[in-house]
């Protein structure tokens, strides 16, 4: 039986004595698109943080395809993709020059082909021998997502990835989720504060509120739960405790 | 993922105005130092000449030409002022520019999210950093040797070029103490700006303040006719004596001279002590570097989340 794409058992983490997420226990199988909620400070980012191995857990397991991201770090590396919040990329170099670097740190055996490969599959070639300096913030994003797929992970790890964008660049980069996950089958976990995108875009969602998991089921199951709200807005502060 | 992260940090770099900046103005300074040592040299030759005719006149017979025996390499002497100078500041912004972006733009979080170990990533960085400088010290010594060739009209001696060649590889080991020190401000703050005047503050101290403290008090006290402002006392200055040792800058410029044949001459043991402070620094630095990068939280940026 395959391993889920991603497993929290009892995660916990703290900054100092601050505690940021509370034994969160969390399974996500392969195919899925995972919208995380949650308000600033609720511990997304930290989620993200641990599932990319860049921080080490106060307490618990957590595993990607099966791996333990303390443990079998590389392995977990080798299987996942990541875009923070605030995609920066080396402004001096160009975009293929970016991508071919991550490419080769990700033990890819041709960089310059994947390079070439992924800016096609987003239809960004044209950026390609442009230096990152240049861009916008809507083509940053896209280079952004482009270095995140050079290696074609398993998992990919969003943060806010919409942040900064504008309506345009919101509906590309709702469109590029969708195909990554069509057509590659990628796993895709999206910390958002975008509700109206989690409702177009997610199979699954959880919502986190100070450190806590505080719900987690499939979109078709909370629309069903839900019937009277209005809106996923309305769903999520009612989740929240908060009057719709 | 080493050499990945080496040539990342080259072809960087190579586009860096501010770098690049620092390095044309040490290389053209390299040029010019052949040349003002060719001028001074010609001008006292010329007073040389000058008094051997008024002596003649009056039959007193001339001192031997003290230049005929100067060494080739003499010319050069200004590089022993100007590597401590342009071409540490440049080695510190090399080492800045190789950490800011990782840290400050957060390019660290996706590098860490790859196969990249932090033993790999630090030695990829001192690597790349030692190849740039490495670079700039051969295309240094090209031109050194060049304006040597044009102002002497003739190819430097095997021994004369073993002695440039070793003088810029002390040069490296110098100027890779700057570098590492460029990394470990960026390593030790939050912001780029401030890593930067902590940088350039222990460029001040090794270039400037530890120099004058070790050795420079007295002299200059001795050579000016005033009372010395110091002190009266010789305690004072024999124990900045005692400090003179980790002087890098000053051990630095001590050894290169006896390298460029300019200096007191001694016995090739004692330049090879005055080096092992700089090899010493170095060692520690990139010792502190790699624990930095060790312990460093490259998810910092979003603590708040």
């Amino acid at each position: 039986m395959e391993e889920p794409a991603v497993q929290m058992q009892g995660v916990s983490h703290r900054y100092g004595t601050e505690p940021v997420l509370r034994e969160i226990n969390l399974t996500i199988e392969h195919g899925e698109i995972f919208g995380f909620l949650g308000h600033n400070g609720a511990g997304k980012t930290t989620a993200i943080n641990i599932l990319t191995t860049l921080l080490v857990p106060s307490a618990g397991k957590a595993r990607v395809c099966g791996h333990d991201v303390v443990t079998a770090r590389s392995k977990v590396t080798e299987r996942i993709g990541y875009l923070p919040s605030d995609v920066r990329l080396y402004d001096h170099m160009t975009a293929t020059e970016n991508l071919e670097f991550f490419a080769k740190l990700s033990g890819v055996s041709d960089p310059r082909k994947a390079a070439t490969e992924t800016l096609a599959y987003l239809d960004s070639s044209d950026l390609g021998p442009r230096r990152m300096s240049t861009f916008s913030t809507g083509m940053r994003q896209r280079i952004g997502i482009a270095q995140a797929i050079v290696h074609q992970p398993s998992v990919l790890f969003l943060d806010e990835p919409t942040s900064g964008l504008d309506p345009s660049g919101v509906r590309q980069l709702r469109e590029t989720i969708l195909r990554l996950n069509g057509e590659l089958g990628m796993t895709v976990f999206m910390n958002t504060h975008l509700l109206s995108e989690v409702s177009r875009v997610c199979t699954t969602i959880g919502v986190l509120n100070h450190g806590e998991l505080i719900y987690k089921d499939s979109m078709a199951a909370t629309t069903e739960r839900f019937p009277d709200e209005a809106s996923l807005e309305d769903i999520y502060e009612r989740m929240e405790g908060r009057p719709a | 993922m080493t050499g990945a992260i080496a040539a990342q940090l080259v072809l960087s770099l190579r586009r860096q105005r501010t770098f690049l900046a620092l390095l044309v103005t040490l290389l053209v300074m390299t040029a010019l130092a052949g040349v003002i040592g060719w001028i001074s040299h010609r001008t006292i030759i010329k007073v040389y000449d000058e008094a051997v005719t008024l002596l003649a006149t009056t039959g007193t017979p001339a001192p031997p030409n003290p230049f005929d025996t100067k060494p080739t390499l003499a010319l050069l002497s200004n590089m022993v002022i100007y590597i401590p100078l342009i071409g540490a500041l440049m080695a510190l912004v090399l080492g800045h520019l190789s950490m800011a972006d990782d840290q400050s733009s957060g390019i660290g979080r996706l590098i860490f999210s790859r196969q990249v170990t932090r033993r790999s990533y630090v030695t990829g960085k001192m690597l790349g950093a030692t190849t740039v400088l490495a670079i700039i010290m051969a295309a240094s010594l090209l031109v050194s040797a060049v304006s040597l060739l044009i102002v002497n009209g003739a190819l430097l001696s095997a021994p004369d070029l073993t002695r440039l060649v070793v003088f810029y590889l002390l040069s490296l080991l110098y100027l890779m103490a700057f570098a590492l020190v460029g990394m470990v401000s960026v390593l030790l703050t939050r912001r780029r700006s401030m890593a930067l005047l902590l940088a350039l503050g222990v460029w001040l101290v090794l270039t400037f303040a530890l120099p004058q403290f070790t050795s420079g008090l007295r002299p200059t006290a001795s050579l000016n006719p005033i009372t010395d402002p110091v002190s009266t006392s010789q305690t004072f200055f024999d124990v900045t004596a005692k400090a003179r040792p980790i002087s890098v800058s000053e051990q630095y410029k001590e050894a290169s001279t006896r390298v460029l044949e300019i200096g007191t001459p001694e016995s090739a043991l004692a330049t090879s002590w005055r080096v092992a402070p700089i090899g010493g620094l170095v060692l520690i630095l990139a010792a502190l570097t790699a624990l930095l990068v060790r312990r460093h939280d490259y998810s910092r940026s979003s603590v708040n989340e």
